[in-house]
């Protein structure tokens, strides 16, 4: 017994110091975000803040539109997140449901695009955005990414699950397939749809790759992109860096707190394609 | 409503699911389209509900011809074997949905929806989802939602068999009460002959897409068109004699016994043939064509069921127990007029 | 056991609408696919073999493999490629076995475990741009918490962001402690798929808890962590991200750490020459094809054996 005690002594301390090592940027990005000047350069280095001003954070926004950078943001999310998620149903029920020639072949074609890497990518719609008179603004940022081969993959997996009695019963009622989808199918789909939307969002927010290619002027840069630019902006004053490191953080870890599982559950099923 | 099948015919790339199959329903009554798994007798349903289109033939409902017809506007209620209700939604939902579609306007909606359930016995659980109910008030829930909207046929696709035994009669005998009140003409797939021969106005057996007999049920059991409807049929199976017509008489193939049988001139000397006959109408006594051994004997609740050997064959009989037989005595076996079957054992004929 | 798989045509195959119907639906799905993924993989192709394609004029002077020779003897690409090997070598194995460990103490019956599970998951939905810079700061030389933690180990002070041979082991581990999260929740959906009785069984022969990690969880863990191993050196080899902001957008403090996706930059955006990033980023794709190969034949394996 005294021996069992021992080793779930020894699992809690071990998974308890991982847990701390693992959170700890976020707290010194947290605590930095507060320290006064004279506090930050300091060594020993001091733990926590001397007070919580938002000083610092005033003083971020007001060298660098922050604000702007927040909503550009949001912007580019909820319009990447809505067109795919829509796109996505759509593909979804015509793969797992729909008769067409071609379909099979079609399927394959856009399984093994899957492992294209987006870095393969970027030269070419690099010059298909410069050649559509797109660089440089919001619609850059969105337009690349309205359809996502591997959502649709997703949802299909589970759309395929539905019985397909569910659909006959709904045809011989009378109801379309458009009726079918969004009446019965996507109100079933919800947890899926819901993963999905939130795996979406979180590489929307944190996408920094492709805006550093296409956006260059102030006012279109979104969060990530806006702070690494920031970077030099700051120069030597990194309590301001981690001040606006805090604002590019803080959304996705609450929405993290809210749909911890949903999230868990979505990077298993997807990890490993299946 | 009459439904009318004509030389209906059903391909699947090289499989032929359906052929040739012909058959009519009168209307209001309820008819089991019977037989093992892979038959086509849900192919025949789903060419019935629009869902699966007809490779040849001709579908009449009275004396419209609705062979193309889309689903939609075919006018029938399907129930499914998992009865296919939509997870999400409430019992009533399910069944307002296909008035939903239809556009009925909502008070009209959930007025015939409360009727409906009342009918089958779900207005106190108008409110439920699906899986808050049990299986059997999930059947009530599809049906409801198959009648709601008047049809002039309604499917189902072996509703109970994803039922236990204790729901499943339950269930039977109230789709029997349910069709009796609506008097909707109905067709029931199933493979399960019980089930088939205690619900139905009149059976349709089937074996690999081919008619095989359309009858009542009674006549089912003590007419069989053929060799396989003889063996669908019956608990226990029936007992099968291979041999051959000899100077007249009936001889197992091995020659190991023999024995008179009326029918046997007139299937001719020389041709194989099988006598069937059933457990009870197997009469031992002191008497009778077939002299056999009793082999072995188990108790059946009031009744004893005797494995009787005959030459080198065996079969059941039911016996009484006031016969007081023992293991290895020898016995004379009578045949009862009904229940015993001569048929050609190559193609399965009876031989009349 | 029904028949739906048979059902060949749909039930409205009848009417006319229902023969471009499914199209419709994938109009604007395939909209997106062709114009940014399919014509781009097509085209990138295409482009790494035009020889001086100019991005200006998108003229160039004939077909062939020069831009695949000029990448290949470039010593950049070379010293990327090292690198970024460098970084698989060192990132996949060791971010590996943390994670099975901390999966496997996670999947034992535990208080707070909704409190850890947050803790050793919140990286994963962080920007790691942002995260970045938070690290950049604690591995400051001078003022870094990182060095001032291992002056209490008698560590005299390291350059992590400063001086080259110290750069490689920053990036390491920063990278790993970025690639935990993923891993680790990987390893955990495995170890949940292990049936319970495997372990029942063991306790019953009265096997020690060592004894069962080694002798029943590991084994039957192997198929995911393999698989897991590969997923990860795939993402590896498109490091990029991670080195950004420790280095202020530099590839190391003394251009020492270029990978491959940092040289496709490079040859894009300042060497501007288009066809030698088409080569290297279909070079990189080849690296990524092979071990995608890999992972579905392993997949495809482990499937049959189940």
């Amino acid at each position: 017994m005294a021996r069992r005690r021992i080793a779930r002594f020894f699992m809690y301390f071990f998974l308890t110091v991982g847990a701390i090592i693992m959170i700890f940027p976020f707290f010194w990005m947290f605590s930095s975000a507060f320290k006064m000047p004279t506090e930050i350069n300091k060594f020993p280095p001091q733990w926590l803040p001397s007070s919580l001003s938002l000083v610092n954070f005033e003083k971020a926004f007001s060298m660098a539109p922050f604000a702007r950078y927040f909503l550009n943001s949001v912007v580019v999310m909820v319009c990447s997140v809505t067109l795919t998620t829509f796109t996505t149903i759509l593909g979804a029920f015509a793969f797992s449901r729909l008769k067409f020639p071609g379909r099979d072949v079609l399927f394959s074609l856009l399984l093994s695009l899957m492992m294209i890497p987006f870095e393969m990518l970027i030269i070419t719609n690099y010059s298909t955005i410069v050649s559509l008179g797109l660089w440089d603004t919001i619609p850059a940022l969105i337009l690349p990414f309205t359809s996502s081969i591997f959502y649709m993959y997703i949802l299909r997996n589970f759309f395929a699950t539905v019985p397909d009695s569910l659909y006959y019963s709904a045809r011989i009622d009378g109801s379309s397939n458009w009726r079918y989808l969004w009446r019965i199918l996507v109100p079933m789909a919800r947890p899926s749809l819901v993963t999905i939307i939130l795996l979406n969002a979180l590489a929307s927010w944190n996408s920094f790759m492709w805006p550093m290619y296409v956006i260059s002027s102030t006012n279109n840069r979104t969060l990530p992109w806006g702070l690494q630019v920031f970077t030099t902006e700051a120069g030597s004053s990194p309590e301001l860096l981690m001040a606006a490191s805090t604002v590019v953080v803080l959304p996705m870890i609450l929405l993290f707190l809210f749909a911890r599982k949903s999230i868990v559950r979505g990077v298993a099923r997807g990890g490993l394609k299946g | 409503m009459r439904v009318t099948l004509e030389h209906l015919t059903k391909k699947f790339s090289d499989v032929t699911a359906v052929s040739d199959f012909s058959a009519t329903l009168e209307h209001g009554e309820l008819i089991s389209l019977l037989g093992p798994s892979g038959c086509g007798k849900s192919t025949i349903l789903n060419m019935l509900a629009g869902i699966l289109p007809v490779t040849d033939g001709k579908i009449y409902f009275d004396d419209e011809d609705v062979t193309n017809m889309p689903p939609e506007k075919r006018g029938i209620g399907l129930v499914f074997q998992n009865y296919a209700l939509y997870p999400h939604m409430t019992v009533l939902q399910n069944i307002c949905f296909p008035l939903e579609v239809q556009k009925v306007p909502k008070p009209q909606r959930l007025e015939r929806a409360m009727e409906i359930a009342k009918l089958v016995h779900v207005d106190t659980m108008m409110k439920r989802r699906p899986a808050e109910l049990s299986g059997g008030q999930q059947q009530r829930v599809a049906i409801a939602r198959a009648l709601v909207k008047n049809p002039r046929l309604l499917l189902l696709d072996e509703p109970l068999s994803n039922l236990d035994a204790r729901l499943r009669l339950e269930m039977r005998e109230e789709i029997r009460r349910i069709q009796q009140r609506t008097g909707v003409t109905t067709i029931f797939v199933t493979h399960d002959q019980e089930e088939a021969m205690s619900i139905s106005d009149r059976i349709v057996l089937m074996k690999l897409g081919v008619l095989q007999q359309n009858d009542l049920p009674q006549n089912l059991y003590n007419e069989p068109a053929n060799q396989f409807v003889a063996d669908f049929l019956g608990n226990p199976p029936i007992n099968n004699l291979h041999g051959v017509v000899k100077n007249g008489r009936f001889e197992l193939e091995d020659g190991s016994a023999s024995c008179d049988f009326p029918l046997c001139e007139k299937a001719g000397e020389g041709r194989r043939v099988t006598l069937a006959l059933r457990a009870e109408s197997a009469l031992v006594g002191p008497e009778g064509p077939l002299a056999c051994e009793v082999r072995s004997i188990y108790q059946m609740g009031k009744e004893e069921m005797a494995y009787l050997r005959f030459g080198t064959s065996e079969f059941r009989a039911y016996i009484s127990v006031e016969d007081g037989l023992k293991t290895g005595q020898m016995v004379n076996v009578a045949l009862r007029k009904r229940g015993v079957f001569l048929f050609d054992t190559e193609t399965g004929e009876r031989i009349q | 056991m029904k028949k739906p798989a048979r059902i060949e045509r749909d039930l409205t195959s009848h009417a006319r609408f229902s023969r471009i119907e499914p199209y419709m639906y994938l109009l604007p799905f395939f909209i997106g696919v062709i114009a940014f993924t399919l014509y781009p993989v097509i085209n990138v192709i295409v482009m790494s073999f035009k020889e001086d394609y100019s991005y200006l004029t998108r003229e160039f002077a004939q077909w062939g493999v020069d831009n695949y020779a000029t990448v290949l003897n470039d010593s950049r690409f070379r010293q990327a490629i090292g690198n970024t090997l460098k970084y698989v070598v060192l990132v996949v194995p060791i971010s590996t076995c943390i994670a099975v460990v901390v999966a496997y103490l996670l999947n034992q019956k535990l208080r707070f475990s909704a409190l850890f599970q947050t803790a050793y998951f919140l990286p994963m939905v962080t920007s790691i741009t942002a995260v970045g810079l938070a690290w950049r700061l604690m591995y400051n030389e001078r003022f870094g918490i990182i060095n001032y933690i291992l002056s209490w180990f008698g560590v005299e002070p390291i350059g992590w962001l400063t001086q080259a041979q110290y750069s490689m082991p920053a990036l390491v581990i920063f990278g790993i402690w970025n690639i935990l999260p993923f891993t680790i929740i990987l390893l955990l959906s495995g170890l949940q798929n292990i049936d319970e009785q495997y372990y029942t069984a063991a306790k019953v022969d009265g096997a020690r808890s060592l004894r069962i990690f080694f002798r029943i969880t590991v084994p039957l863990l192997a198929p995911t962590i393999f698989l897991v191993c590969i997923v990860n050196t795939i993402s590896c080899f498109k490091v990029f991200s991670e080195l950004y902001p420790l280095f202020k957008g530099d590839p190391g403090p003394f251009y020492n750490l270029y990978t491959v996706v940092y040289y496709i930059r490079y040859a894009m955006m300042e060497a501007r020459e288009y066809g030698v990033a088409a080569a290297a980023a279909i070079i990189l794709f080849l690296f990524i094809f092979v071990f995608t190969m890999v992972q579905l034949l392993i997949q495809k394996k482990w499937q049959h054996r189940r």
